[in-house]
């Protein structure tokens, strides 16, 4: 497994593209924010966060668009259906590696673009905790949705409709608990929904994503 | 015993029928050979026998169970080679070799000698997308020297490949056939001798 875990790494780092587009999206998107709002620092600290939030979604969907599209092509996917390593857990093992290369930089980032926009600590605390327990939610879900409408003509649309209103909740429980920090108000509410929900998700979404796959490729 | 038996399969795909009503056994140390013209569903055979594909109507078994019910069972037995060689372009040719043997949940041991039969001992660390056609093709059959299962599916295994690797294949052929493995191979060479042909007709 580690080996896998290590290989499938490997992969993500030598295509750069696939860790440096999402991250330049989101990078641009967010100087996006002050200039089509208002440069007002004031209106910044108190609404940037949602706007680092919609980026950081955005980023997501354009880094698992293309996950199992290449395996499929390759005709690795079959192989990995027929393998004796069990689907779900190699679907994990890819999952983990897919977020570790893209979206960590982009968490990583995301205390820097706080001090910029004069966010303060906790601020800054609540919205990296966020994003952290957040985007494993939203690789999941993407990457379930690549799996669903693998192979089809015109995925990239579908994938928008189908996905976006399954994450709307992750986004609601992210920024409000942004938002209470704001106002000092405790985030142990929303971060406890926020943190179930990661673990719900990643603990089952590997299975159904197996199963969407085996489906997929019975043609 | 190992035995694959078929009964009653049929394919339908897009409304046209490839094939109805096709029934085999295959023992130990059978090899078969699928012919058919281009589009006669030869691929799509090796897909249902592979249990990728379900069947519209018949069964499949492997060693008297249902393909179906063995689920990732039938993989350990299984070695099974598309039109793609299921490569990943981005890795090495050690690398891919490595990615294989923990699919198979497998050791990775002395695979020099069987990359110096492929020819390939020399493009060890080369990525596969520097590869030609048949170096791919070649290092896509190393998975079968290196971890030997009982049944091998190959479709079009010769493609791209020179005449002394085609040789170096046929006589691992033979050698899995002695060792009573089971092949079916699709194929437009009729380059086997004592191997069972099942000619898939257009309807």
């Amino acid at each position: 497994m580690l080996g896998i875990f290590y290989l499938e790494l490997l992969l993500l780092l030598r295509r750069s593209q696939e860790w440096l587009y999402p991250l330049a999206f989101f990078l641009i998107v967010i100087t996006l924010f002050p200039l089509a709002l208002s440069p007002d620092p004031l209106f910044l600290q108190k609404y940037i966060a949602g706007g680092i939030w919609i980026a950081a979604l955005f980023a997501s969907f354009l880094s698992v668009a293309a996950l199992f599209d290449a395996d499929k092509k390759e005709g690795h996917l079959e192989q990995m259906l027929l393998g004796q390593t069990p689907l779900p857990l190699l679907i994990l093992t890819k999952l983990t590696a897919q977020w570790l290369v893209t979206q960590l930089p982009l968490i990583i980032l995301t205390p820097l673009l706080g001090l910029l926009f004069h966010l303060s600590s906790s601020v800054i605390f609540a919205l990296t905790l966020s994003l952290l327990l957040g985007t494993p939610i939203l690789t999941c879900i993407g990457s379930l949705g690549v799996a669903l409408t693998l192979g089809l003509r015109q995925q990239g649309v579908l994938l928008g409709l189908l996905i976006l209103p399954l994450v709307m909740p992750i986004l609601i429980f992210a920024v409000t608990m942004v938002q209470q920090s704001q106002v000092q108000l405790a985030i142990s509410g929303p971060l406890a929904f926020l943190a179930g929900l990661s673990i719900l998700v990643i603990t089952f979404v590997p299975w159904v994503i197996a199963a969407a796959l085996r489906i997929g490729m019975d043609d | 015993m190992d035995v694959l038996e078929v009964t009653h399969l049929s394919c339908i795909r897009q409304h046209k029928t490839l094939f109805t009503d096709l029934n085999f056994t295959l023992n130990a140390g059978d090899i078969l050979l699928i012919e058919g013209e281009n589009g006669s569903g030869k691929s799509s055979l090796l897909r249902l026998l592979t249990g990728l594909s379900t069947p519209q109507c018949g069964s499949i078994f492997w060693r008297r169970q249902s393909i179906q019910q063995l689920g990732t069972r039938y993989g350990q037995d299984l070695h099974y080679l598309s039109h793609q060689n299921g490569l990943k372009s981005e890795l090495t040719v050690k690398e891919n070799l490595q990615l294989t043997a923990e699919l198979h949940a497998n050791a990775l041991t002395a695979f020099e000698h069987t990359l110096a039969l492929l020819q390939l001992n020399a493009y060890q660390n080369y990525f596969v997308h520097q590869l030609s056609a048949g170096q791919k093709r070649r290092l896509a059959l190393a998975k079968l020297i290196l971890f030997p299962k009982t049944l091998w599916i190959l479709d079009e295994p010769l493609t791209s490949l020179d005449t002394a690797t085609q040789q170096v294949f046929l006589s691992q052929l033979e050698a899995h056939r002695k060792k009573g493995g089971i092949a079916i191979i699709s194929s437009h060479h009729p380059f086997l001798l004592n191997a069972h042909t099942l000619r898939l007709g257009s309807c």
